[in-house]
């Protein structure tokens, strides 16, 4: 294809050339773009064709990578903007883009219910909420699932460093104070002969590298990672996912940037160099075994010291006042970074002047150049002196890019050269991409498996299982501490390893504190994603409020991975899982304030295409008004109450115990949002008054699996019995003890405060089913006179804290 | 107003519990100021009482940990902390400022090398009080717990007898109770022969409140202070004393 290039080259130049496209048909502009792997389809070529034949001129390489970075699936989404014919059991509808409908719309509608709450959202790095008078938080999260395929190390490294620059990217710089990740990969006893496959790196390679990557990162930027989750799933062989997410503060006033002319352009950071060339474009495209070979050039490598200079030169800016506008460069490096900066005000930026790791790099090569720890400001010109300072003082380097001139035209200037010259505004109006799907909501299954196991051993079975063991080796990895700001650790209570439902993170300068949640479940999404879309949603809201946030004080995120879109039944799973997280995010008022989207993550194996199922993380912060309020996870006394909220259903779909059984086909839980929301109402309520001693989420595993969590604290035997327990119809004591229907929490209750909290709870689903004991270290639960469970609490907690150890 | 005594803490590249270490010398009652290491002279000590190397991974600890730090340290002002030392001046460091202080030779021979587990460790630990009359640990207990957050941390001499012997001279003012990282005589802080000088693996200033212990019903919380409290109040009260 080289050749194609060379005949439509009008213009060669050692650093750029002009291409004559005006006159090639839809195949040809196809090739020229497979050629330059652009990544844009014909329409998209078309649609270039047509802006040059108006501005009645030809494209450069440089323009044209521009416009690929720009209208790349990994900046512009357009699959969220698409126009979708969708297909729900028979009825077709028209969703004239998911994004507007069911994120956008229903998120101002929330923000319209509760003003002065979301100060900032989509438009920016991150999206913030009011903390307080004076101060905002944010949080933002990214996936990094190609690179991380390819070099778990460096894939994972540069994942948690770029979604930090989105941080100090947000408003004029906010200050990183906690991570979180979250990884889905196949089994780490996947056995070698499963991967059909040449070249793919086998999960337990991706899970230490992916770790390690995370930690080198995290760790010496002096961001605790605080929250994360792994699933394990055979789908995520070929394609593992890795989230990582960060949430930073800022003071209200520096929310707000703007660009204005006259303004210098300057770089704070790294040299730009070849590493990271097309990250973009390569993530925006599927996985194959050729791409292990070929792609290694898209993956960047990290450096954490330079980003700590970066972030110490621009918080220390900020507060003195010297920052006008600043970015991260991300995906499209300068390009996406400048573009955006520029993009109204216009103005340009001198390639000369670029400081590079290498020689001989062409125009677009810098230009996209997507290497690590690069900041880009807009600053007034009497400011650059004090920053120039600033980077002397801290160790790095100050770059001046070039100046925003009001023209409203990217320039981009090589060697005397005009290389690039677009008006972005013409580039708004990506074609969009018309498309189908559709979906079969399951018929409900029988809801049990033939034959029921005795329930010890699976409780034994469900507490060693991948999906509920102890993540303890990989969290003792990350630094969660520093800061010294960690109120409520993933690890807590009498022995510091038993499980907490997130994190809360004390913030300088404010009594309110933030916490930290998060929610997948991919498994429920295989068979019902509008019910995975609910629960993911409640799960995350159920935590934040768990560990004592207001529930009128919540905002989340959502991020997307998936297969292939083009497939109009995976398509029609992603559909019904955005308007299932609209629904819940709507009925609590739970605004998302930012989200992402992978797709493609899919891989050609010898077999077929193999596609992860559509996945979705709803990860949430919320503001916990006082200290007091702050509620961990864990036992604390041998003479307390124990209750439960929420009502427990039948359905075993998507349940750990499912999976252990080996049971398919059965219905997945569906959330009964307005009943929860009642709940977590009361719940909060019951917070403030100083009655709820500890609280920990029901999730995966079931109740069975929670009670014993909670115990995991030592401080107690559990004496309970099920016949209190508010259940929907005639469940199973399979079900009682091992679905996972979602909106319910156990409690700890002091025995003075017994009786009001009865009161209190009287118009919900509540049930007391039992008191912690100093008598035993047993978890002991009888349902009628049959005790169903007696087991011992350290056999149980050995082997859930063993359960990850032999493999990392 | 009563002059407050002044501490600095020296900030590499790659020095990230600055912010949190400040913080708590603030708390008790220092001023404080965080210089970076480029800023650095030996005019800039003048009237100083304490100087802190915090937390971190100084120019990303990719050689041995602390190692360019203290070359560069030594480039920038040679001796000018051993004659702070001499001259009354203390030393604290802590964690990564552990490692620097010990390759300054600040601290009683020894290293600071990777953990047996070879891992980065974070998690609290039990600590012995061994030196309860330093202006650092006078109002810390016998034992008590910090947090500890190192991937090197394991203390080691050329001959394993050295570091027993650190700990008959009371050099080794804090041992860890159980085996954390494989540390010789489970040392986990070093003094110098004067006591004007620590450097401790754990970090104080992440347990400021009780509140900061992983355990809320933690059974030394009657004051709402946590442990690494008292480290820095015995210091400040020492230093003010000594005025």
């Amino acid at each position: 294809m080289p050749d194609l290039l060379e005949q439509i080259t009008e213009f060669p130049a050692d650093f750029y050339r002009r291409f004559k496209i005006s006159d090639l048909d839809g195949d040809q502009l196809l090739a020229v773009s497979e050629a330059m792997k652009l990544s844009l389809s014909r329409e998209d070529m078309l649609a270039v064709q047509k802006i040059y034949a108006d501005w009645n001129r030809e494209p450069t390489d440089v323009e044209l990578e521009v416009i690929a970075q720009t209208w790349s699936e990994h900046c512009k989404h357009r699959i969220f903007g698409a126009t979708i014919e969708h297909t729900l059991d028979g009825e077709t509808e028209t969703i004239h883009s998911l994004f507007k409908t069911y994120i956008y719309d229903v998120s101002k509608a929330i923000m319209a219910r509760k003003p002065d709450f979301v100060l900032s959202a989509f438009h920016d790095n991150a999206g913030f909420i009011k903390l307080d008078e004076k101060l905002a938080i944010c949080l933002k999260a990214e996936t990094h699932n190609h690179p991380s395929a390819i070099e778990p190390y460096a894939g994972a490294n540069t994942g948690i460093g770029g979604v930090i620059r989105d941080i100090l990217g947000a408003g004029k710089g906010a200050k990183p104070i906690a991570s979180l990740d979250v990884f889905c990969f196949g089994a780490p006893d996947t056995a070698p002969e499963k991967i059909q496959a040449e070249d793919v790196i086998h999960p337990l390679g991706i899970l230490r590298g992916v770790v390690r990557g995370v930690r080198d990162y995290g760790n010496r930027m002096g961001i605790p990672t605080v929250c994360g989750a792994i699933q394990f799933d055979d789908a995520y062989i070929y394609n593992p996912l890795v989230y990582c997410g960060t949430a930073g503060v800022i003071p209200i006033p520096d929310i707000d940037k703007k660009v204005e002319a006259g303004m210098k352009v300057i770089a704070i950071g790294a040299r730009t160099g070849r590493d990271g060339i097309k990250g973009a474009t390569f993530s925006s495209a599927a996985l194959d075994t050729e791409s292990h070979e070929e792609d290694q050039q898209a993956v960047q490598i990290g450096n954490p010291i330079e980003e700590k200079k970066a972030a110490d030169v621009i918080l220390e800016a900020r507060d003195r006042g010297l920052i006008g506008f600043v970015t991260d460069c991300g995906a499209g490096g300068y390009s996406s970074a400048c573009g955006e900066m520029l993009e109204e005000v216009g103005g340009t930026i001198d390639l000369d002047s670029i400081r590079l790791k290498e020689e001989g790099m062409v125009s677009w090569e810098i230009f996209i150049s997507e290497s690590q720890e690069r900041m880009v400001l807009a600053v007034k010109e009497e400011s650059v002196p004090a920053l120039q300072e600033l980077a002397d003082k801290y160790e790095t380097e100050l770059t001046e890019l070039g100046d925003a001139d009001g023209s409203g035209i990217l320039k981009v200037k090589h060697h005397g050269e005009i290389v690039c010259a677009l008006d972005c505004s013409a580039l708004h109006n990506a074609p969009v991409r018309q498309m189908t799907s559709h979906w079969e909501k399951a018929s409900g299954g029988s809801g049990e498996a033939g034959e029921s196991p005795a329930l010890s051993e699976l409780l034994r079975d469900v507490i060693s299982d991948f999906a509920v063991v102890s993540r303890e080796p990989i969290i003792r990895e990350y630094d969660h501490e520093v800061q010294g700001n960690t109120v409520l650790k993933p690890l807590a209570s009498a022995a510091g390893d038993a499980p907490q439902d997130g994190s809360v993170i004390r913030i300088d300068g404010s009594d309110q504190l933030m916490a930290m949640g998060l929610s997948l479940l991919p498994e429920w999404g295989k068979t019902a994603p509008y019910e995975m879309g609910t629960a993911c949603v409640d799960e995350c809201f159920r935590q934040l409020v768990a560990m004592g946030a207001n529930p009128d004080r919540i905002a989340i995120l959502d991020n997307f991975c998936m297969g292939n879109p083009n497939a109009p039944e995976e398509l029609g799973a992603l559909v019904e899982t955005v308007k299932g997280i609209a629904a819940a995010a709507d009925v609590y008022s739970a605004p998302f304030v930012s989200g992402k989207d992978s797709f493609y993550n899919y891989f050609e194996t010898k077999d077929g295409p193999v596609s992860i199922p559509v996945t979705i993380l709803i990860s949430g912060m919320g503001i916990v008004e006082d200290k007091a309020h702050v509620v961990g996870s864990s036992l604390r006394r041998g003479d307390s109450v124990i209750a439960i909220l929420g009502t427990t259903g039948g359905e075993l779909g998507g349940s750990v115990a499912a999976r252990q059984m080996e049971a398919e086909g059965m219905a997945v839980p569906g959330t009964d949002l307005e009943a929860n929301l009642a709940i977590y109402r009361k719940y909060h309520e019951a917070v403030k008054a100083g009655w709820i001693l500890s609280a920990h989420d029901v999730s995966e595993g079931g109740l069975a699996v929670a009670m014993a969590e909670f115990a995991f604290s030592g401080k107690g035997g559990l004496d309970v019995s099920l016949d209190a327990l508010p259940v929907n119809g005639e469940v199973s004591k399979l079900a009682q003890l091992f679905a996972e229907s979602s909106g319910r929490l156990v409690l700890e209750i002091a025995p003075e405060h017994r009786e009001q909290v009865a009161a209190h709870f009287a118009s919900v689903a509540d049930g007391e089913l039992g008191t912690a004991t100093d008598a035993h270290r047993n978890l002991r639960v009888e349902w009628g006179k049959e005790v169903l469970l007696d087991e011992s609490l350290s056999e149980l907690k050995s082997l859930w804290k063993n359960g990850l150890a032999p493999y990392y | 107003m009563e002059e407050r005594p002044r501490a600095l803490l020296l900030k590499f590249p790659g020095t990230n519990c600055d912010a949190e270490t400040a913080r708590a010398l603030e708390a008790v009652g220092f001023e404080t100021e965080i210089a970076p290491i480029s800023t650095v002279t030996r005019e800039l000590l003048a009237g100083i009482r304490l100087v802190v190397l915090s937390g971190g991974f100084s120019y990303g600890d990719y050689v041995m940990s602390g190692r360019i730090a203290s070359l560069v340290t030594e480039q920038k002002i040679d001796a000018a902390l051993k004659e702070f030392r001499d001259n009354g001046g203390y030393l604290l460091g802590i964690c990564n400022g552990f490692q620097i202080l010990t390759q300054l030779g600040l601290l009683p021979e020894g290293s600071l090398v990777h953990n047996t587990s070879g891992r980065f460790q974070c998690q609290w630990v039990t600590l012995e009080n061994r030196a309860p009359e330093s202006p650092f640990l006078k109002q810390l207990p016998e034992r008590f717990e910090f947090p500890v957050a190192h991937a090197e941390g394991r203390f080691v001499t050329a001959d394993p007898a050295e570091a027993d012997g650190y700990r008959e001279k009371g050099l080794a003012a804090l041992t860890y109770a159980d085996d954390v990282n494989g540390s010789f005589a489970s040392i986990a802080g070093l003094q110098d022969e004067s006591g004007r000088v620590l450097g401790l693996m754990p970090h104080p200033e992440r347990f400021m409140e009780a509140r900061d212990h992983y355990d809320p019903d933690w059974a030394g919380g009657d004051s709402g202070k946590g442990s690494g409290y008292f480290l820095f109040q015995s210091l400040y009260d020492a230093i003010s004393n000594s005025q």
